[in-house]
């Protein structure tokens, strides 16, 4: 704990227990506070919080923060915790504010389009929610299944969809955030632009919680898509690949929802974990798939077939199609469990997640090559190339010992982010900064890391808001 | 070897399946469906055969059902099957699995020369296993059911059984019927090409007059299957918490037991 902060006393918690009552008060208990000492940005990294509180309401959530805010007491707030970057690892011990009790859908307007929820919702159940209604919510991490809408939010995640529809801060119309005096401000609304001074809104999407605590989201939704198809598309290279996809796009009569990439190596570790192989994997040294949708299922194969085609002229080993939902399961899930594959060889695997223009990603997969050979490892990638968007996986050599090991892949990160900027990229695409990139936010930012400074003193002078993310303490 | 059939069933996706309480027959219209996920492996199968002969095999994907089952029938062309044929006629409509044995045999007769038939074990919605073997009888040929190995050998069928407690091997000569399991390959994912193909196919259907079936076979009124009841089975959930902390392990172990309904075995 720096010296700012001050150690919790039992006054402190009575007072803390008196804002969210008895049950949604973890205190003392080792065993229930482990859940909240770490999130999926990988075994090894974690603090213990000395606190844990649920709180149900906004009244409650700014009464905590004004609490803390006159006791330098630490807050991390913390969503599903399925964030890659140690956002809702609290650094500093103190608070962890968890939003898992506020996680209601409190209105679907069907007439304006928009949801308006809690922060703890999960993404996937907003989906299923407003797709009763015929709508849509396009914001699509990853993580759909577990993550959360606030989460979402305060990391401006991204997902495989963004080329058509964007990152989730082209779906947040408004935002109720609790500031850390625990001024309670209201940003946006249900109405679809404004140029009414700063966009405090979008300030506060990604800001990772150092800036404000989200606790209400007003989200965009759009009509529900029609069906869609999938293709997975063999390449002899990542040349190959970059070429073509632009030249599919061009192709399409609409946007294709989502343009993914996945390297050799993480193909090879993919069809090892699912059980299943593609033909001419052997041959192909970069696999994209390309999802594209259509009015209904009738006018889907109008819709795929140029794409397709234009794939071969590009060079494409083969194009293979799935219309179908066990063979659209079987090419998303070689693509959903790339990861999870790595983590079966290396359970401590620590992606990172890079963004550069994607006629960069070529020289980016050389650099990369060459990085792991001369160490001795294996780097396989996968992304969202249509975005520029790749997560490079280390993963750790049977010959070096954890502690090398930690070094070395934080180096082997750091180098490859840092070869992303000079490219014209940034650091995190989509998984944001947490602590675990502070160092190559600073490298990679200069001048501006310092006008971002300027503005976290401004809103949170005593630094009690996720202290050590972004910035280090 | 000249001809390969393949039976295709399009069969409601999982999650839209709905029953028509009065008659416990499926609702087959207005949902989701897609071709029965394990005729994808007879179709698998036949693709197999075909491209490891020197000489040229054609597989023919035949199906009862509604005009909308030729997407299923597509999706078997896409994925190598040669021509299509469906089986379709308000006449057969409501068929149990005799009736729909019997469309299927008389459409058989109808395309002459076949020397294997090849189909899912069972098709996910009806979940019977019956109309592979029925059809075999009405042909009068042997069958060979949960196929999870299958070699050609000349006219020879050698093909892995997946018995109870371990596999059987058997052989028979052709033709034949053989119904294959999910084990027997992984189903390749079609092409362009193929899709392509398979959308510009013409595909053959067939109706009660032209396969000269008796009407009195046909359908639901030719079905001998009466479903007297539809009912949904009911779940109820049990929950104990047991705390070995508080109340020692020996005392959870015996609550676990009885929660879970075992006897002590007293070793």
């Amino acid at each position: 704990m720096t010296a700012d902060f001050r150690a919790l006393t039992p006054d402190d918690i009575a007072a803390l227990r008196a804002i969210v009552g008895e049950t949604a008060i973890l205190y003392g208990d080792a065993d229930r506070l482990a859940p909240y000492r770490s999130d999926e940005s990988g075994h090894g990294h974690g603090a213990n919080p000395d606190v844990v509180l649920k709180p149900c309401s906004t009244d409650q959530v700014s009464r905590i923060a004004a609490y803390c805010n006159r006791h330098r007491i630490p807050m991390t707030p913390r969503g599903a915790g399925s964030g890659l970057a140690g956002g809702a690892i609290p650094l500093y011990g103190g608070v962890v504010l968890s939003f898992e009790r506020m996680s209601s859908i409190l209105e679907i307007d069907v007439e304006n389009m928009v949801a308006v929820v809690e922060p703890g919702v999960i993404t996937n159940d907003l989906c299923q929610r407003v797709g009763e209604d015929g709508l849509f919510y396009a914001g699509y991490p990853m993580s759909v299944q577990s993550s959360s809408i606030g989460g979402n939010v305060a990391c401006n995640a991204g997902g495989a969809k963004v080329i058509k529809y964007g990152a989730t801060a082209a779906h947040v119309l408004g935002l109720e955030v609790v500031l850390a005096s625990g001024e309670v401000l209201q940003l946006g609304g249900k109405r679809r632009k404004d140029s009414s001074g700063y966009s405090l809104l979008r300030l506060m999407v990604g800001s990772e919680g150092t800036l404000g605590l989200i606790t209400k989201i007003t989200l965009r939704l759009i009509p529900q898509p029609g069906p869609s198809a999938d293709l997975l598309v063999p390449f002899r290279s990542t040349e190959d690949a970059v070429a073509a996809f632009p030249k599919a796009i061009m192709a399409a009569p609409d946007m294709p929802a989502a343009v993914e990439f996945i390297d050799r190596l993480s193909m090879c570790h993919a069809m090892a974990y699912m059980g299943t192989t593609i033909p001419l994997a052997d041959n192909a040294d970069a696999f994209l798939i390309i999802q594209v949708e259509a009015k209904d299922a009738d006018a889907l194969f109008d819709v795929y077939r140029p794409v397709g085609e234009a794939c071969l002229e590009a060079g494409a080993l083969e194009v293979y199609v799935a219309d179908t939902l066990w063979a659209s399961e079987r090419i998303w899930g070689l693509r959903r469990n790339c990861l999870e594959a790595l983590r079966v060889i290396d359970p401590t695997v620590e992606g990172g997640d890079f963004v550069v223009p994607s006629t960069a990603i070529p020289a980016m997969m050389t650099f990369i090559r060459a990085l792991a050979d001369e160490h001795g490892v294996e780097i396989p990638c996968a992304g969202h190339v249509a975005d520029g968007n790749i997560h490079p996986h280390p993963l750790k050599p049977e010959d070096r010992s954890d502690d090398e090991w930690n070094g070395q892949r934080h180096e082997l990160l750091s180098r490859i982010a840092m070869k992303a900027v000079e490219y014209g990229g940034a650091v995190s695409g989509e998984h944001g900064v947490g602590f675990l990139k502070n160092d190559i936010l600073a490298q990679s930012k200069g001048d501006e890391l310092r006008a971002m400074k300027a503005i976290k003193d401004a809103l949170d002078p005593h630094g009690i808001l996720n202290p050590g993310k972004l910035f280090s303490n | 070897m000249k001809r390969i059939l393949v039976l295709v069933k399009q069969v409601p996706t999982s999650e839209s399946v709905r029953l028509n309480e009065e008659t416990g027959t499926m609702i087959r219209t207005g949902t989701d469906a897609a071709m029965n996920p394990l005729d994808l492996h007879a179709v698998e199968a036949a693709v197999r055969i075909a491209e490891a002969s020197d000489q040229a095999i054609a597989i023919t994907a035949l199906s009862m059902g509604p005009p909308q089952a030729a997407s299923a029938l597509r999706e078997a062309l896409s994925l190598g099957c040669d021509e299509g044929i469906l089986l379709s006629d308000p006449a057969f409509a409501g068929a149990d699995t005799w009736a729909t044995a019997y469309t299927l045999v008389r459409g058989i007769r109808t395309l002459g020369d076949v020397d294997l038939i090849l189909c899912g074990e069972r098709a996910t919605d009806g979940e019977t296993g019956q109309v592979g073997p029925m059809v075999a009888a009405m042909l009068e040929w042997p069958v060979l059911t949960y196929a999870s190995r299958l070699e050609v050998c000349g006219d020879e069928l050698q093909v892995g059984r997946a018995i109870e407690g371990g596999m059987e091997q058997a052989a028979c000569p052709l033709p034949a019927v053989v119904c294959v399991l999910r084990d027997l390959n992984d189903p390749r994912l079609p092409t362009l090409s193929g899709k392509i193909r398979a959308h510009e196919a013409a595909l053959r259907i067939l109706g009660a007059s032209d396969i000269e079936a008796d009407s009195a076979h046909l359908g639901l009124g030719g079905s001998p299957t009466r479903v007297v009841n539809v009912t949904y089975p009911s779940f109820r959930r049990r929950a104990e918490l047991l705390d070995a902390r508080q109340d020692g392990i020996e005392a959870a172990i015996v609550r676990m037991q009885r929660f879970l309904g075992i006897e002590e075995t007293g070793a």
